[in-house]
């Protein structure tokens, strides 16, 4: 294998070329090129729902691609199944460690080999050496960390002796000093000449850390070349869609809240639980507050104590005077809040339900839809006012909601959330993993709430989005709140910072 | 046509009520002695069982439970009803009540470990099964009638041979169609309104497709689960007394080995194992299959009454396969090869 | 460290001290109980669930379950009968019963992998057409009167009052205890069933690794089916009906997680070992065995109530503390800085 790598050391170690792929009518990859060569990094950038994961997938074999040729080495590979890349070489860390949880970190990493252990060990025993890792190897994969879980999935791949290794959004649960041990070992498997992809949201860590960038949207590499050809200027202009400063322009002027004259509709006082701690702010009618701040920052975990989904441990929240701390899920939606969740698949669908069922299903308490018996009719009224209000493309209300793009699913979700006629809505990432023309309409209904004197939290981790959208907003930095932002101090350079946790000239 | 043929296998009941008719046809084409009424009716009246259970839980399915303790609270109902009125000499009525609460309780135990403590509802109506036809058992040990006989001497039968009281509920028939039937035709119509009519049926179905997404729409989904298993228990309960007043005998294990054919009939029913989908009316079809194929086999093509796990098996198989190679995850398996 | 070593070893140890807690307490109601010949012939007449529970342990680990096995057993038994009634040799038995158990477990397997089936629904098909094959093969008749070599092995004893089969039990429990926990492919099972996802990444074969489960689950009962025919000398046609569950029983108690990726053999063994002598010792403890399964099905629930909410506990502790450890770890900077 040696021999043939200095063969072919023209050659670049993974090609992709024209790859396409579909699911169903969803046509996700268009035809996409890339390669990486030997010691390079090259880093993966694009929005939620550009196709990134899939095409890993389709690189690791876990998904076939629909045409297209993979070539390794500048020699065809056919990979279809995951044995089949894992011998080519490559290694992919998912996003979501896939560990097995009851087994020893041992164990894990030495599941699939099929040398003797005692080799395995000491080859094991080297790569941890040489990478400074400091790993004790007869624990339970479900007591590690994240961070440590990505250790042993990087090692995992080590020992395999991939040559392409990819990982997949590595930093996002991970903490600062996490993050930065996590870059050395990436220095360091460069320096050996292991070739990388290396999928990011965040731009900082292309400059720190890549020697090739590529960008990735609606299913085609837009953008590519070494890094530094590139600003981080000329990158955000390559994420954004080819229409979004016209939008932008042509979209209504902004009305400014003329807070002194309102009263706070909620009140949050000292809020502590788990993740966050200490939190106040105050939200009112007919703002958007948007709440910025890194992944694992706490912000998911803030709004979904509020919302009843976990033990608050101290602090109080109030709505419109009343104490509302603590209360469950079904009491806290009768008492006016609603809520969008981060995770739509997880929390928010009901995929193998009607458009109906799922609009109306945060409805089941009230006698909007019938006491016992359910109205059908009714039901199907008020879905068919969102559909018409949100524009949302549906064939049929009675069609099954996992039939529907990923940007109608969550319209249908937003809707859910405002058929309470909540007084304040919470949305948590409302505009993750839809494409750029949903993108615009959930932003044209967001401000439709806003007009209509509805108090929106928006935690959003597209500090474009707070920018745009946000008339206030705050930050969170380890679990508590570290900066708050009039609509005239709301930048994407002040917003990063204080997500960063990097202090600059305003604090609170 | 073509469009006609995928119009009736568009809905699975649709496909059922077909298969339903075909053995009306083929049963009658062979034998037309199959085809008197009483004859059909009591091929069901001797599963009823199992047609009633099934309806109930279908909705535990729904929500992505299963339930296989329902048939051993058949056997404590029936005991507990035996010991109380003959043992204790209560009034018959007053002992179906008792029985019917103490099913109820039964169900709320094992939901309440099922909802609130997230153990697994395959263990724990395992164990409930265990502990249910023990408990059954042991009540029977109470009675001065030795066990394995079973008490007898229900009321009543009236000089003129007809049914009246208690025993009405099994044997006696309402314009000639069975007590029996006539009470599994109500509890259709009261499964249809609740399954596909009311909010609490609505619920049902969310919690089976995304329990998750349920108590973000602020739905209280561990006292809905327990709930569908207090109601399959009760259903258990209903066709513990309906089984007694039948066959005239209280006995500790009536019912049992009823556990598989009951999940046999949801399953072709239609309901996703995994929760969310499925009909009362493609359980009630199923269960119909399944009865006029034990009751039509021996009679039309001499298989033996022995021997009819074979036939309801094979189509089980066939009907299960069948249906994922028409969802197509067979084939894109067979090529992914993951 | 230590702790967490005993934590890993903690589910079938606890298995193991309740068996002793169990023997101890059945030696203080009766002393007499309390010597070796009543110990060991609880472990021996343990031999037929042990073999089904060590099999169906594999299909667990793998995150499914087959309910197929008691019939699988009846048919096996009804085998080894016949070919004992027409003076057919010990090796042409096992030779039998191993190929029916494998074809079974490989239909099995190929449903449930490669097509998909929900597990308990196939397996509950495959259960009902096996055991129609059950009375086709006997014609419905009990098979019985057959002597030979099979029927004296019975009760033969090897040493220290082991009876044969007993012993070959163990040894076959150990062998596969060492395969699935020392093996590079024995941890594939255990490895499919913490993380399908995983597995798959890893390059192992997800859907191979669940059809040779199968398979093995239906070696094993088969032998336990030669085991009944050879032990009880006749078989009927509902032999082995239920011991599924028995089975299923067996695992849970032995520390096996129903949701797959926990538990060993020698687990399963050991639980194999309290269903069978549950009965026995209530003999000696005083009660009637009429107290069997009440006893099962409250030890059944309890155990798996406390193993669910242990569990539960211990992931949102470790969720809460993770969750604490970031605000901490934020004030402990924000003192630094300031």
């Amino acid at each position: 294998m040696a021999a043939k790598m200095n063969g072919a050391a023209a050659a670049p170690r993974l090609e992709v070329r024209k790859i396409r792929k579909a699911f169903g009518q969803n046509v996700v990859l268009k035809g996409i090129d890339l390669s990486v060569k030997a010691g390079e990094v090259v880093a993966l950038i694009g929005g939620n729902g550009a196709g990134k994961s899939t095409l890993m997938k389709i690189i690791m074999g876990i998904y076939s691609c629909d045409g297209g040729e993979i070539l390794i080495d500048g020699a065809p590979a056919k990979l279809g199944k995951p044995a089949a890349s894992l011998a080519a070489g490559i290694y992919l860390v998912p996003q979501e460690p896939l560990l097995f949880p009851n087994m020893t970190v041992l164990e894990n990493i030495l599941m699939g080999f099929r040398e003797s252990e005692s080799e395995l060990k000491k080859r094991l025993a080297k790569h941890m050496e040489e990478l400074g890792f400091n790993l004790n190897l007869q624990r339970k994969a479900s007591t590690l960390s994240i961070a440590e879980q990505q250790l042993v999935e990087l090692l995992r791949g080590l020992m395999r002796n991939a040559r392409i290794l990819i990982l997949d959004e590595p930093t996002s649960a991970l903490t600062f000093g996490e993050v930065q041990a996590l870059f050395n070992v990436v220095r360091d498997l460069r320096r050996k000449g292991i070739s990388m992809i290396y999928i990011t949201h965040r731009l900082n860590e292309v400059f720190e850390i890549a020697t090739d960038v590529a960008i990735m949207r609606d299913g085609l590499i837009t953008l590519e070349g070494p890094v530094e050809h590139f600003t981080k200027d000329m990158l955000i202009q390559g994420l954004l869609p080819s229409d979004a400063q016209a939008q932008r322009e042509g979209g209504k002027a902004y009305e400014p809240v003329r807070y002194s004259e309102l009263k706070p509709v909620m009140q949050v006082r000292g809020l502590t639980g788990y993740g966050f701690s200490d939190v106040s702010f105050d939200l009112y009618p007919g703002e958007i507050l948007g709440i910025a701040g890194v992944v694992g920052a706490g912000r998911t975990e803030l709004i979904s104590t509020i919302f009843g989904r976990d033990k608050t441990l101290g602090g109080t929240v109030t709505l419109d005077g009343k104490d509302i701390t603590g209360l469950p899920t079904k009491r806290i939606l009768q008492e006016g809040i609603n809520f969008v969740p981060e995770d739509r698949h997880m929390h928010g669908l009901f995929k193998i339900r009607s458009i109906s069922s799922n609009t109306t299903s945060a409805l089941l308490d009230s006698a909007e839809i019938g006491r016992v018996s359910m109205n059908r009719r009714r039901q199907a009224q008020i879905a068919q006012k969102y559909v018409d209000d949100f524009r949302t493309k549906v064939v049929s209300l009675e069609d099954l909601i996992g039939s529907l793009s990923g940007g109608n699913q969550q319209k249908v979700v937003i809707a859910r959330s405002l058929s309470t006629k909540p007084k304040v809505v919470i949305l948590d990432e409302p505009t993750r993993g839809i494409d750029a023309a949903a993108r615009s309409d959930v932003y044209g209904i967001i401000r439709q709430l806003k007009e209509a004197g509805v108090a929106v939290l928006m935690v959003s981790s597209d500090i474009e989005e707070v920018v745009e959208l946000a008339d206030r907003a705050i930050t969170v930095f380890q679990g508590r709140i570290n900066g708050e932002f009039s609509r005239e101090e709301i930048t994407q350079d002040t917003l990063t910072s204080a997500s960063f946790g990097i202090e600059k000239e305003r604090m609170v | 046509m073509k469009t006609l043929l995928k119009k009736v296998f568009k809905h699975w009941e649709m496909f059922l009520l077909v298969f339903l008719v075909l053995e009306f046809v083929v049963f009658g084409a062979a034998n037309p002695k199959f085809l008197r009424p009483a004859s059909i009716m009591n091929s069901i009246v001797n599963y009823i069982s199992v047609c009633i259970i099934s309806l109930f839980v279908t909705l535990v399915m729904i929500t992505g439970g299963i339930d296989i303790q329902a048939p051993s609270i058949i056997g404590l109902t029936s005991i507990v009803i035996g010991v109380l009125w003959s043992d204790a000499g209560l009034n018959i009525w007053l002992c179906v009540a008792i029985a019917a609460v103490l099913a109820a309780l039964c169900g709320a135990l094992s939901g309440f470990f099922i909802a609130y403590c997230g153990v697994q509802p395959m263990v724990v109506t395992l164990g409930g099964s265990f502990l249910y036809s023990g408990l059954a058992l042991l009540v029977s040990g109470m009675s001065a009638t030795p066990a394995y006989q079973g008490i007898s001497g229900f009321p009543a039968k009236t000089e003129a041979g007809e049914f009246v009281g208690f025993r009405f509920l099994g044997k006696g028939d309402i314009f000639g169609v069975p007590t029996q039937i006539v009470i599994y035709a109500a509890l259709i119509l009261l499964c249809v309104w609740i399954l596909h009519r009311t909010k609490y049926g609505e619920r049902l179905y969310l919690i089976g497709v995304n329990q998750r997404a349920a108590e973000y729409s602020g739905i209280n989904t561990r006292a809905v689960i327990m709930s569908t298993y207090v109601l399959s228990a009760v259903s258990a309960a209903l066709a513990g007394v309906l089984l007694t007043a039948n066959v005239n005998s209280a006995k500790y294990n009536l019912g049992s080995g009823y556990t598989l054919a009951i999940i046999t009939a949801v399953v072709l029913g239609g309901t996703l194992n995994t929760g969310g989908k499925g009909s009362i009316l493609g359980t009630v079809l199923a269960s119909l299959i399944i009865c006029i194929l034990r009751y039509g086999l021996p009679l039309c093509f001499g298989v033996s009454t022995q021997n009819l796990d074979l036939p309801v098996g094979i189509i089980l198989v066939l009907v299960v396969l069948g249906r994922e190679i028409a969802g197509q995850h067979m084939l894109s398996r067979l090529f992914k090869r993951r | 460290m230590n702790k967490l070593k005993g934590l890993l070893k903690a589910r079938w140890m606890s298995s193991l001290i309740f068996l002793i807690l169990l023997f101890l307490i059945t030696g203080i109601a009766d002393p007499a109980f309390l010597n070796y010949s009543s110990i060991v012939s609880c472990f021996n007449t343990a031999t037929m669930y042990t073999l089904l529970a060590v099999g169906i342990a594999f299909v667990i680990m793998t995150g499914e379950i087959d309910v197929s096995i008691g019939a699988t057993l009846g048919l096996s038994a009804a085998m080894t009968g016949l070919i004992a009634q027409q003076g057919g040799s010990v090796a042409g038995m096992l030779a039998a019963v191993l190929a029916t158990g494998a074809l079974i477990g490989l239909v099995n397997g190929v449903g449930v992998a490669y097509f998909g089936v929900p597990s308990l629904i196939f397996t509950l098909g495959t259960n009902s057409v096996v055991r129609g094959l059950v009375y086709i093969l006997t014609g419905g008749r009990t098979v019985e009167n057959f002597g030979g070599a099979i029927a004296s092995y019975g009760n033969k004893v090897l040493f220290a009052e082991i009876t044969l089969y007993y012993a070959i039990a163990v040894a076959l429990v150990a062998v596969s205890h060492i395969v699935l926990t020392r093996t590079r492919k024995g941890k594939y099972f255990i490895a499919v069933g913490n993380n399908a996802g995983g597995a798959q990444l890893v390059g192992i074969s997800v859907l191979g690794t669940k059809v040779l489960a199968y398979v093995l689950c239906g070696l094993f009962a088969g032998l336990g089916g030669f085991v009944f025919a050879s032990k009880y000398g006749q078989v009927m046609t509902v032999a082995g009906s239920g011991y599924e569950m028995t089975a299923i029983a067996a695992c849970v108690l032995g520390g096996i997680s129903l949701s797959g990726g926990l538990g060993n053999m020698v687990g399963a063994a050991l639980g194999a070992v309290i269903m069978s002598s549950i009965s026995r010792l209530l003999v000696f403890i005083g009660l009637p065995s009429t107290y069997d399964n009440t006893i099962t099905g409250v030890m059944l629930i309890v155990i798996v109530v406390v193993d669910a909410l242990a569990q539960r506990r211990s992931i949102e502790m470790a969720r809460r503390k993770r969750l604490l450890s970031r605000t901490a770890a934020n004030a402990a900077q924000g003192g630094g800085k300031a």
